[in-house]
């Protein structure tokens, strides 16, 4: 299994994060009856500018798999919260809740 | 501010099977003098080849209008809404908390003309909905017919949560309306 993470800006499609065309440190659980994203990064072009579209962020994990369809999960940032932290050099993104698809099931 | 833009100045996105003319920043065009105006965050032109279109992909806490111009679209979602619309038909989208959807030209020989509108909604994180309205196009001729609204009323206006009306009109040539 592949898995992709990638965030964007939800209205102009900015691309933030695409570890499919770099590498990121990053982790994502449960927590707070949400989900939580740690990212490892330094304190970026990147990250300020995903911090002044905070409030409209796309986040997804893409699920490709060899012998099932690919699912793709799309988490709910709302209001997040979305901090950068300086002293740990990590960004956190809380999502408050998520929809899973299968974009096979929808026709084209 | 209100700055004037004139057609020829639009930026033009050409990805072979979708021409489309973003007003404000959006997918390969992006202009942070241009972001918006109000609560309008994404005035698009589209036009989409026969048979082609936006597969599943979300949404949250927009207000998306559809206003085909020519051609057929079809809409699905994840709510359960499968509904084509055409020239003289209207889909309002309240993204609100997500919804996944997909958006085709739902011919195989006619080009899909569209004008894709977001607004900010008055709250976040709402239900999400969607309805189809449809109009009379003969209503158009000379006059502004309201399309989308928050108060539809007895307009016959699609619903939408944010503090605005969206005209169509027709004008012949030389033409005024007074507003």
């Amino acid at each position: 299994m592949k898995q992709t993470l990638l965030i964007k800006h939800a209205v102009s499609g900015r691309l933030f994060y695409d570890s499919r065309k770099s590498e990121i440190r990053y982790a994502v659980g449960e927590a707070d009856g949400g989900w939580m994203f740690r990212i490892e990064t330094e304190r970026d072009q990147t990250v300020e500018e995903l911090l002044k579209r905070k409030d409209e962020l796309n986040v997804f994990i893409f699920r490709e798999y060899d012998d099932q369809p690919t699912l793709k999960t799309w988490y709910y940032v709302g209001n997040g919260p979305v901090q950068y932290d300086d002293k740990q050099s990590l960004l956190t993104i809380y999502a408050g809740s998520r929809i899973e698809y299968y974009p096979h099931e929808y026709s084209e | 501010m209100i700055r004037k833009n004139s057609a020829a100045e639009r930026h033009v996105t050409d990805l072979g099977w979708l021409r489309s003319l973003p007003l404000y920043s959006f997918g390969d065009y992006q202009d942070d003098s241009r972001t918006g105006f109000g609560v309008m965050r994404v005035c698009n032109d589209d036009y989409v080849a026969p048979g082609r279109g936006f597969g599943a992909h979300p949404h949250s806490d927009m207000e998306i209008v559809s206003i085909v111009l020519k051609g057929r679209i079809r809409h699905e979602d994840n709510l359960g809404n499968v509904v084509v619309s055409g020239f003289g038909e209207v889909q309002r989208m309240s993204a609100g908390s997500g919804v996944i959807h997909t958006e085709f030209n739902d011919s195989s020989e006619e080009e899909l003309r569209l004008l894709q509108l977001w607004f900010m909604p008055r709250e976040r994180g709402m239900k999400p909905s969607y309805e189809a309205k449809a109009y009379a196009p003969s209503r158009l001729d000379g006059a502004l017919l309201p399309v989308v609204s928050s108060h539809p009323g007895e307009s016959g206006a699609a619903l939408i949560h944010q503090d605005l009306t969206i005209y169509l009109g027709k004008l012949a040539a030389n033409e005024s309306l007074t507003y």
